[in-house]
């Protein structure tokens, strides 16, 4: 696992059209909060730049018209995944949505036989594989292993179960990654002058590397399931006024959990993270 | 806590195709925690018809921490320290993956044997020999080879031989000095007790 000092060295400001600067106090908080945080409301964020930037106490003003609380993950690398994680098991928590169980548990299967496909052996990734599909069953109610929402806050802290769902979801990455590496081979050649699978070895596979936009792009098109990404950084972009920007990540057509063919802005996705340059955290709406 | 139930499908795979690969993983005793791999010398290298052993130390995070390898065979090699055979591989450190194993580790390990990066030393002495003055880094690599990673294979030919004239089976002889490590004394007891 990285330390904080290397992984301020690497954050890649892509998502920024204006150019932010990244914030070196708030990745020094991040070792002493747990894995996954508990919800809290959206003024703690506030309160966090009570004696800095206005431009973000005026951004999250403006969030705080859309948005109701934040759910913080640690800053160890492993926070997109680990925010993702909870979000959509949360998610089927609290909506029962057994379609939507049945449908994400045939795009794992798919996983699976793309991994086996690109020569990964079966014991290095079934245990994680394994560990996700539990989690899946465990949090729909009615059989005996059903858990509370405490309990699957409990294990999303517990680094032995949270660290294997992260693992999961990295292998589910750099499978759809390097499956459509031409699709994704320009993208990565732009970022880092490597190849497809030099950058799914450094920067996908191992625990504690960062994620940017092809990390969610690829995991969203994998399991289907779209993600919103609110920017929240120093940029003023707009003469107008404060705005705060966020992208849709939606799956490509047929991947979608609904068979509908909406476009980008009529899917309203039940995952949003909340990105400041290097980190991410669980938003939620109103 | 160890994944050991892991490390077991790892030995398993590894054995399955050690004729193809070359690369070998024993345990050194019961708990797993503690292997030896062994890989050879890599072709047009210095270090060819080298058999090169490598302890391998299992960290409880297993397969979240990376297994710590170190050689156990003396070699010359810019990124492998010639007093401790601590080994310079970002795999083995904060490029390791759940998605890599021992076996991989180790090819990774035979891959640096024929690409060595001087740039980026274990060894700085042997990185300055190999920058500077390539023909004595080869001679000094070879002698190496010769020296320490072949030794242990010839000496025990030699000691089977002895045996096998005291008038042991040949296949018995070897299991027997494979169980005591070599030891030829303690392979004559075993053989004679029975």
């Amino acid at each position: 696992m990285q330390n904080e000092e290397q992984l301020t060295c690497k954050i890649e400001d892509w998502a920024n059209c204006c150019g932010g600067v990244d914030d070196d106090d708030f990745m020094q908080k991040q070792s002493s909060i747990p894995l996954l945080g508990d919800k809290e409301p959206l003024s703690t964020l506030a309160a966090e730049y009570q004696s800095g930037s206005p431009i973000l106490l005026e951004k999250i003003k403006v969030l705080g018209d859309k948005y109701a609380a934040i759910r913080r993950a640690r800053g160890d690398g492993n926070c997109f995944f680990r925010s993702f994680m909870f979000s959509y098991l949360e998610h089927i928590l609290e909506t029962q949505d057994r379609a939507e169980v049945d449908r994400i548990k045939i795009k794992v299967e798919e996983c699976r036989k793309t991994l086996q496909g690109l020569g990964y052996v079966d014991f290095t990734f079934e245990d994680f594989f394994a560990l996700f599909l539990e989690q899946l069953d465990d949090v729909l109610q009615g059989n005996e292993n059903s858990i509370s929402h405490e309990e699957l806050q409990n294990r999303s802290c517990d680094q032995s179960v949270s660290d294997y769902i992260v693992m999961f979801f990295r292998f589910v990455t750099t499978g759809e990654i390097r499956k459509r590496s031409q699709f994704f081979e320009p993208f990565i050649l732009g970022l880092t002058n490597t190849t497809v699978e030099q950058f799914c070895k450094s920067s996908v596979e191992p625990m504690g590397e960062e994620s940017d936009h092809m990390h969610i792009t690829a995991l969203s098109d994998a399991l289907g399931v779209p993600i919103r990404v609110v920017y929240l950084d120093r940029s003023s972009c707009d003469a107008g006024g404060v705005s705060v920007n966020h992208h849709n990540f939606v799956p490509a057509p047929g991947n979608l959990p609904s068979a509908s063919s909406a476009s980008s802005e009529s899917i309203n996705p039940f995952i949003t993270v909340l990105y400041r340059p290097g980190h991410y955290d669980i938003l939620y709406p109103k | 806590m160890i994944d050991f139930a892991r490390v077991q499908k790892e030995l398993q795979e590894c054995s399955r195709d050690v004729e193809a690969s070359g690369i070998k993983v024993t345990p050194k005793s019961d708990n797993l925690g503690r292997l030896t791999g062994t890989i050879p010398g890599p072709v047009g290298t210095p270090y060819e018809g080298g058999t090169f052993q490598i302890d391998i130390t299992l960290p409880d995070g297993y397969p979240f921490e990376p297994p710590k390898m170190q050689f156990a065979t003396k070699v010359w090699h810019p990124n492998i320290s010639s007093q401790s055979g601590a080994i310079c591989l970002d795999i083995l450190k904060d490029q390791w993956s759940p998605a890599l194993t021992l076996k991989t580790a180790l090819l990774s390990v035979q891959a640096l044997l024929s690409t060595p990066e001087p740039g980026d030393p274990q060894d700085a002495v042997v990185a300055q020999q190999y920058l500077r003055d390539y023909q004595t880094f080869v001679g000094t690599a070879r002698y190496w080879t010769e020296t320490f990673a072949k030794t242990s294979s010839l000496g025990v030919e030699e000691k089977v031989q002895k045996l096998v004239e005291m008038g042991f089976p040949e296949a018995l002889t070897r299991s027997a000095l494979e169980s005591v490590g070599g030891d030829e004394n303690l392979a004559l007891e075993k053989l004679c007790s029975g």
